[in-house]
C-alpha cells in the first residue's frame, strides 16, 4: 500500500482545483445521504427502540417485507436473466423496444403502478378474477399482492445488471464450450451464468433494496398485510413520530446491513481472481 | 474412419455483403494447413463454419470420412483455437481440460485427464487459474483440453497474434512439434507470412472469401500465381516486360530497356507480355560484374536507397527498373554500401518467376 502511494505520480501531491471543487461537491451529497439516516438513529432511545421491537405487529410488518422481498428476487431472476440475456446475446426486430419496456416500471409513479395492477391483478381483474377462480390465488390484500407490486417496481434492477453482467462474458469462451461437446443449455449453466454471476448478484441485490424499501405500490394493492413502510406509515398516523421513527430505524438496521453485506459479499467474491500472480 | 483427416468440397456461404466462395481442400492426418490472407479476406469465417457456428449454402464437410456438414459444433469434436486460447477463467486448469470428458459418449477410450496434463507438461498447474499463466502454458493446456474432449480436427485462428515476436517464436516451435505427435490434421489461420512459412505443409492464399492459390510454402513463396500474392508473400520486385527471345529454355525479357532472364518449367511463347518477380533474397550485391560466373542476371545498377530491416537491410536499386534486394549486415558493411553509389545485382535465371498478363 506504501509502495503504491510513494509511487504515484506527483500530481497527486498537489490536487488541481478541479479535483478540489468536485470532491467538495461529492461530499456535500454524500452527507445528504448519509445525514438524514444517521440522525435518525441519534434520536432514538434504546427503550423506544425495544418497545416497538416487542410489538407484534411491527415483528410480522418487518418479516413481511423480507419474505416478499427474497420471493420478489427469486421471481426476477426466473423471469429476469432469460430477458437479460436475449438482450444481451441476439437481435431482434423490435429490441429497441423492449429495452425501452423493461425500463418502463422507473418512468411510472408508483400510487400509479399500484392502482394499474388493481385493475389486472385486483378482485375482479383481467388475471385476478380468473386466477382467484380456478386456482384460489389472491392478489388483493395478500402477500402475493405485496410481491407482485414489489416486482413491478424492481425488476428494472435485476434485467439491466444481469444483461451488462452476461454481455460482459467473452462470446469465445461460449465457442470454445460448444467445440468441446456442451450444448447450448450447458453452455449456459457451465459458463455463461457462472462468468455473469457478478452482474446478476448485483442485479438481484439492488431488486432486493428496491422491494424492501417499495411503498406507494403496495399500500395501494394490498394495505393489509402491512409490510413494514406500510406499518410505519400507519405508526405515523396513529401516533405520531415517536414509535414510527424508532420502526424506521429498526427496520433500516435490518435492510442496510442485508445491502452492505450482499455488497461485501459480492465484492469478495472476486477478490481471488485479481489476486497477481506469484 | 475411411479416410482420416479432413475434406472441404464447395463451401459456399453468404453473410451480409460478404460471401465464402466455393472453398475446396483436404488436410491428412498428419498435416497443417494454413490459409493465409489479409484481415476481412474471411479466414475467420471459413473457421467458424468449419467448426459449425455458420450453416453453409452450398457444400460438405466431411472429418475422417464422416459428413458433418449439418451437425451442431457439439457434435463434431472439433478442437478450436481463438487468440490466447480462451481459457475459461472461472476453472482451474484440471478443470478446463475435464470440461469437454463429462459430454463425450461413454465407453470412449480417451486418455484420462491427468496423463493429457502429464504428457504436456501442465501437471504442476491443475490447480491455477488460467489469469496466472504464462502464453506457453496456456497453449498447453487448450491442446489438452482439446485432446480431451476427443477433437479430430484442430482449428487454429491466429492464437499467437497477441505475443510478443520472442514467445511467438516459441509457441510456435512448440506447436508444430505437438502437431506432429499428435497426428491430428490442423487448419491454422494467419496473416502473418513468416508464421505461415514455419508451420505450414500446405499454404492456402485466401482473399475475398475463396482461395486464390493452394501449394507448398514454396510454391507459393516462389511461384506466387498474381501480382497480389506476390507483393503479400514478400516478394519485393515485380516489373512487366515483353519475351522477346526464347533459348534452351530461358526467356530473354525486355524490362524498359534492360533484359531479365527466366528458367522454368514451363516459359510463356515469345511476345508475351509478363510479369517477372524476384524475391529479395535472391539478389546478391558485388563491386564489380562476375566474368565467369554462371549466374544469368547481371545487373549495373545505381544505389537508391539503404534501409535496416530487422536483422538483414534493404536496398533499393534502379537498374533501368527497380530492383530491392536483401543483404546480411557483412556485405553490408564489406560493399560499403551506407556511401556507394552503384553495384552489380545478380539474380540466378531460375529465381526469377513468370507471371502471364
Amino acid at each position: 500500500m506504501s509502495a503504491r502511494a510513494s509511487a504515484a505520480p506527483r500530481a497527486a501531491h498537489h490536487p488541481r482545483g478541479l479535483t478540489l471543487a468536485f470532491a467538495f461537491a461529492a461530499g456535500l451529497l454524500l452527507a445528504f445521504i448519509v445525514l438524514p439516516l444517521a440522525n435518525l438513529y441519534g434520536a432514538q432511545s434504546e427503550a423506544s427502540l425495544a418497545r416497538v421491537a416487542a410489538m407484534a405487529e411491527v415483528r410480522s410488518a418487518i418479516l413481511l417485507s423480507l419474505g416478499a422481498a427474497l420471493a420478489t428476487t427469486a421471481c426476477a431472476a426466473l423471469l429476469g436473466v432469460p430477458l437479460a440475456y436475449l438482450l444481451a446475446r441476439t437481435s431482434f426486430p423490435g429490441k429497441p423496444v423492449v429495452e425501452a419496456i423493461v425500463d418502463l416500471p422507473l418512468a411510472v409513479p408508483h400510487t400509479v403502478v399500484g392502482i394499474a395492477l388493481l385493475f389486472v391483478f385486483g378482485r375482479t381483474g383481467i388475471v385476478g378474477a380468473p386466477l382467484e377462480q380456478w386456482t384460489g390465488l389472491k392478489f388483493w390484500g395478500t402477500a402475493a399482492g405485496v410481491v407482485i407490486a414489489m416486482l413491478y417496481v424492481s425488476v428494472p434492477y435485476a434485467v439491466n445488471a444481469a444483461r451488462v453482467g452476461l454481455e460482459g462474458v467473452d462470446e469465445r469462451l461460449e465457442k470454445v464450450a460448444r467445440t468441446l461437446g456442451a450444448g447450448r443449455w450447458a453452455v449456459f449453466f457451465r459458463v455463461t451464468l457462472p462468468l455473469g454471476a457478478r452482474g446478476i448478484l448485483t442485479g438481484l441485490a439492488l431488486t432486493f433494496a428496491r422491494s424492501v424499501s417499495e411503498f406507494g405500490a403496495v399500500i395501494v394493492l394490498t394495505y393489509y398485510p402491512m409490510t413494514a413502510p406500510v406499518k410505519i406509515y400507519d405508526l405515523f398516523l396513529q401516533s405520531g413520530l415517536g414509535d414510527s421513527s424508532a420502526m424506521s430505524a429498526l427496520y433500516l438496521a435490518i435492510t442496510l446491513s442485508l445491502f452492505i453485506a450482499s455488497r461485501y459479499l459480492f465484492r469478495e467474491r472476486r477478490e481471488p481472481e485479481s489476486m497477481p500472480a506469484r | 474412419m475411411t479416410a482420416p483427416g479432413m475434406t472441404v468440397e464447395n463451401l459456399s456461404l453468404r453473410v451480409g455483403a460478404f460471401a465464402l466462395r466455393d472453398i475446396s481442400f483436404t488436410v491428412g492426418a498428419d498435416e497443417i494447413l494454413v490459409i493465409l490472407g489479409h484481415s476481412g479476406a474471411g479466414k475467420t469465417v471459413l473457421l467458424e463454419t468449419i467448426a459449425g457456428f455458420n450453416r453453409p449454402d452450398r457444400g460438405r464437410i466431411r472429418i475422417d470420412g464422416e459428413d458433418v456438414t449439418a451437425a451442431p459444433p457439439e457434435a463434431r469434436r472439433i478442437g478450436f483455437m481463438f487468440q490466447d486460447y480462451a481459457l475459461f477463467p472461472h476453472l482451474t486448469v484440471a478443470q478446463n481440460v475435464a470440461f469437454g470428458r463429462r459430454f463425450a459418449p461413454s465407453g470412449t477410450d480417451a486418455e484420462p485427464v491427468e496423463a493429457l496434463l502429464e504428457r504436456l507438461g501442465v501437471r504442476h498447474l491443475a490447480d491455477r487459474k488460467p489469469k496466472h499463466l504464462s502464453g506457453g502454458e496456456k497453449q498447453r493446456v487448450a491442446l489438452a483440453r482439446a485432446l480431451a474432449a476427443s477433437s479430430r480436427l484442430f482449428l487454429f485462428d491466429e492464437p499467437l497474434a497477441a505475443l510478443d515476436a520472442r514467445s511467438r517464436d516459441q509457441l510456435r516451435r512448440d506447436l508444430k512439434e505437438f502437431l506432429r505427435l499428435a497426428s491430428v490434421p490442423a487448419v491454422y489461420v494467419t496473416h502473418d507470412q513468416a508464421e505461415a512459412l514455419a508451420l505450414a505443409d500446405t499454404i492456402a492464399v485466401m482473399r475475398q472469401g475463396s482461395f486464390a492459390q493452394v501449394g507448398t510454402p514454396s510454391a507459393i513463396f516462389n511461384t506466387p500465381a498474381d501480382a497480389e500474392i506476390a507483393a503479400f508473400v514478400g516478394v519485393e520486385t515485380v516489373v512487366e516486360g515483353k519475351v522477346v527471345a526464347l533459348t534452351d529454355g530461358v526467356a530473354r525479357i525486355a524490362v524498359n530497356g534492360a533484359f531479365v532472364h527466366a528458367a522454368g518449367a514451363v516459359m510463356p511463347p515469345v511476345g508475351a507480355r509478363v510479369l517477372a518477380c524476384i524475391r529479395p533474397e535472391d539478389v546478391a550485391l558485388a563491386v564489380l560484374p562476375q566474368r565467369d560466373s554462371s549466374v544469368r542476371n547481371q545487373f549495373p545498377a545505381r544505389v537508391v536507397a539503404t534501409e535496416s530491416a530487422g536483422l538483414l537491410f534493404k536496398i533499393a536499386l534502379d537498374c533501368g527498373f527497380p530492383l530491392v534486394a536483401y543483404v546480411s549486415k557483412q556485405s553490408y558493411l564489406e560493399l560499403d554500401l551506407a556511401n556507394r553509389r552503384e553495384a552489380v545485382a545478380s539474380v540466378k535465371a531460375t529465381a526469377v518467376h513468370l507471371i502471364a498478363r
